[in-house]
């Protein structure tokens, strides 16, 4: 009993690390109808410039929000530069997943020989052990969910009660009929590539924390974890997204304590797999992209 | 049903003539050179190994390996005046990736003179497809399948894994500087390769008296493996075997983590004895845990002789092209295969030809010598003893050689642990009679 209480714990860390991740792959997708396949690399990126910051004696959380930053311009260009110019000669939604596959492969091998194909930690990061209950997590892990709480709750703010939030909203919905009604929707675009980099690249050096080690190669394992919480929650749907994280995070780590470790990600992405056909749409879509949970 | 239309029948028959064209291509491209003599332009050795995915770390220690003995070789004459090139063909670690890197390897270089790398990830995958294209290759793989393997063009300087596996069972009942561990934890990546030391490891600890607390076969590269660490420490194992290379600091940080800041003895396999995985546990669980827990088994080299201090050389100038190259100064698979690479050229200018069916069987004939053979420890030397009517006997950087019927050369184990730089350092070794006890109970 006590393996599983602490693997509850254990998947509170990893609903918190899923959560933030999937909340902003999802709404890039939700109000850019761009599935973003690079979004794992901009994660790894971000995880690596919050890396070089703490090895040069600056703290994991200041390392933090340089990711953040990082992630939020680089998500910023990487549409600018490449998706828009692609999207505006009318590149179908196939063409440009293919296209972010490229780029996503693109980022990884021009950052194989800068960081290398090997491991790195960073310094300092597991902070005092806490027990509670048979619960057991480092300062830092209970940092990290209150992080992600934080979080969720802006998203939810931002999404309901400010008018950037409504835009958003209304872009995702019809972006034609926003436009016709005098919402600024290429700025509004602008402000989702950089805040959902912002998540991204937050979500990569988070990720980074709780694995201890990260390579370059942890890239694609980010990216399929945020899309299986986005896809089981619906996607686009930020709030599904949360639901996806929850059901991820925990169930793989409750099923690595009744199990053998080894099927922990088969038993999550079995259970993805049976929301699929039982509801294709994901936990939340009923209400189409962006709407409110409920 | 039929879904053949006009428009498919003319990509087919168009898609046809490449078809062909390849085809012929891979028929003439068995061998380098089928005639005389040891021909013109460049040779290629082909690194086909892990760059990238879990298991990158890999394929670099085995590039290292043939950056070093391409000068060895290219500033001793060449070939027959051909200079060797070296190019990596990358497999990721994954049999679907590594059987077209294999193929468009072969089919596009028709001077590959060998191939080494092919890892227990991919061995099974390319080994035959390079086999039937009569291409020397050294494979980097411990699997059982290959003990008695019948493909004439494979070569293993390595033990299989099995032997690998004695040697850590080894460490945990008859090492130095503790009692014998009676409860050990396996903790092996799910893949194939690391996945063979779980049976013969069992067997040799259980019927030498100890327990296997638990069998824990991590998913490599996992986000975390919290709870899987819970579950291991439950059981109260009293050492860890392990080889789970690319999680290693993952793993290990979590166990000093949830143990309260303490680590448990840790011994790895010899693949740990690589400065990729040293500098990540390193990192991970800090020096002075990895010096203390650590203990590791490696095939006893002595890093010193003619051989080895070419090797070295060659190996630290190699950094121009590859910083790391010099890392794997002791790295046991970076000089096993600079001497094959070295035994490869050999054979070339003994038979005096480039034609691989030819010049493969004098492989081993050079690895193994006779008892009139003249011992070399350089291509220098071995191409001069050649010249001079001499049949010899190549003792490289990795030492002795012990070509068995299948193409498997075996040597000793020895116990090690790292100083503070990440250099091996030798603990022990096992004595006859406790080698001997170990592969009686794990067979």
């Amino acid at each position: 009993m006590d393996l599983y209480v602490a693997a509850f714990g254990f998947g509170l860390v990893g609903m918190s690390v899923i959560a933030i991740a999937a909340v902003g792959f999802t709404m890039q997708f939700g109000i850019t109808n761009m599935i973003n396949l690079a979004y794992g690399e901009v994660m790894i990126s971000s995880a690596y410039v919050a890396y070089y910051l703490n090895k040069a004696g600056i703290s994991i959380w200041f390392g933090m929000v340089a990711g953040a930053l990082f992630g939020a311009m680089f998500s910023f260009l990487l549409n600018r530069i490449v998706y828009a110019p692609f999207l505006r000669k009318g590149t179908a939604p196939i063409g440009m997943v293919i296209v972010s596959l490229a780029v996503s492969l693109m980022i990884a091998n021009l950052l194989l020989p800068i960081v290398g194909y090997y491991s790195v930690s960073y310094q300092d990061t597991t902070g005092g052990l806490l027990r509670a209950g048979g619960i057991v997590l480092t300062t830092n892990q209970i940092a990290i969910i209150g992080v992600a709480v934080v979080l969720m709750l802006l998203i939810h703010g931002l999404l309901r009660y400010t008018r950037l939030g409504k835009a958003m909203r209304a872009t995702a919905a019809n972006p034609t009929l926003a436009r016709n009604c005098g919402i600024p929707t290429q700025r509004v675009i602008d402000a989702v590539w950089l805040i959902t980099g912002a998540l991204c690249g937050l979500a990569g050096v988070v990720a980074a924390m709780n694995s201890d080690s990260f390579a370059i190669a942890n890239g694609a394992g980010f990216l399929i974890t945020a899309l299986a919480a986005a896809v089981l929650g619906g996607a686009g749907q930020p709030y599904g997204a949360m639901i996806g994280a929850v059901i991820i995070g925990m169930v793989t780590e409750l099923s690595a304590a009744a199990w053998s470790p080894e099927y922990k990600e088969v038993v999550a992405f079995g259970i993805l797999v049976l929301v699929m056909v039982l509801r294709p749409q994901g936990l939340l879509a009923k209400r189409g992209a962006l709407a409110a949970a409920g | 049903m039929k879904f053949q239309t006009a428009a498919r029948n003319r990509w087919s028959g168009l898609l046809a003539i490449p078809a062909a064209a390849l085809l012929v291509v891979a028929a003439c491209g068995g061998s380098s050179n089928t005639g005389g003599g040891l021909g013109s332009g460049g040779l290629l050795v082909g690194v086909i190994a892990p760059f990238t995915g879990a298991d990158a770390g890999l394929g670099p220690a085995y590039y290292a390996a043939c950056l070093a003995a391409a000068p060895a070789i290219n500033n001793n004459g060449g070939v027959g005046g051909r200079q060797v090139k070296c190019q990596q063909f990358d497999t990721r670690g994954e049999p679907a990736d590594a059987v077209p890197a294999a193929n468009q390897m072969i089919a596009s270089n028709s001077n590959l003179m060998a191939a080494v790398g092919c890892t227990s990830d991919e061995a099974a995958a390319v080994a035959p497809i390079m086999d039937r294209a009569h291409l020397p290759m050294f494979c980097m793989t411990g699997q059982s399948e290959f003990n008695k393997s019948t493909l004439k063009y494979f070569h293993r300087l390595v033990p299989a894994d099995v032997y690998d596996a004695f040697a850590m069972v080894g460490s945990a009942l008859y090492g130095p500087n503790h009692s014998p561990y009676k409860k050990a934890a396996l903790v092996f990546g799910d893949d194939i390769g690391s996945q063979a030391f779980v049976d013969p490891a069992t067997k040799a600890f259980t019927h030498l008296g100890g327990t296997i607390a638990i069998n824990q076969p991590i998913h490599l590269n996992a986000a975390s493996y919290r709870t899987e660490v819970a579950a291991m420490l439950k059981t109260n194992p009293d050492v860890i075997l392990t080889e789970a290379l690319g999680s290693a600091g993952t793993y290990l940080k979590e166990v000093k983590t949830q143990n309260g800041g303490k680590m448990i003895p840790f011994i790895g396999s010899s693949a740990t004895i690589d400065p990729v995985w040293f500098q990540q546990v390193r990192d991970a669980i800090g020096i002075d845990d990895l010096l203390k827990y650590y203990a590791g088994v490696d095939l006893g080299y002595t890093f010193s002789g003619p051989a080895y201090a070419e090797f070295l050389t060659n190996l630290n100038a190699a950094a121009a092209q590859f910083a790391d190259a010099p890392k794997y100064k002791q790295r046991g698979s970076t000089l096993h295969l600079y001497d094959g690479i070295i035994m490869t050229a050999l054979a070339m200018v003994a038979t005096n030809t480039a034609d691989r069916t030819v010049y493969n069987p004098k492989i081993i004939e050079i690895a193994n010598g006779s008892s009139s053979a003249t011992v070399v420890n350089t291509y220098k030397d071995g191409v001069a003893a050649i010249k001079a009517g001499k049949t010899i006997r190549f003792v490289g950087a990795g030492g002795q050689n012990n070509f068995d019927q299948y193409n498997n050369s075996q040597s000793g184990y020895i116990l090690v642990s790292y100083d503070k730089d990440g250099n091996e350092v030798q603990a022990g070794q096992l004595t006859p009679d406790q080698t001997s006890k170990l592969i009686a109970a794990g067979s």
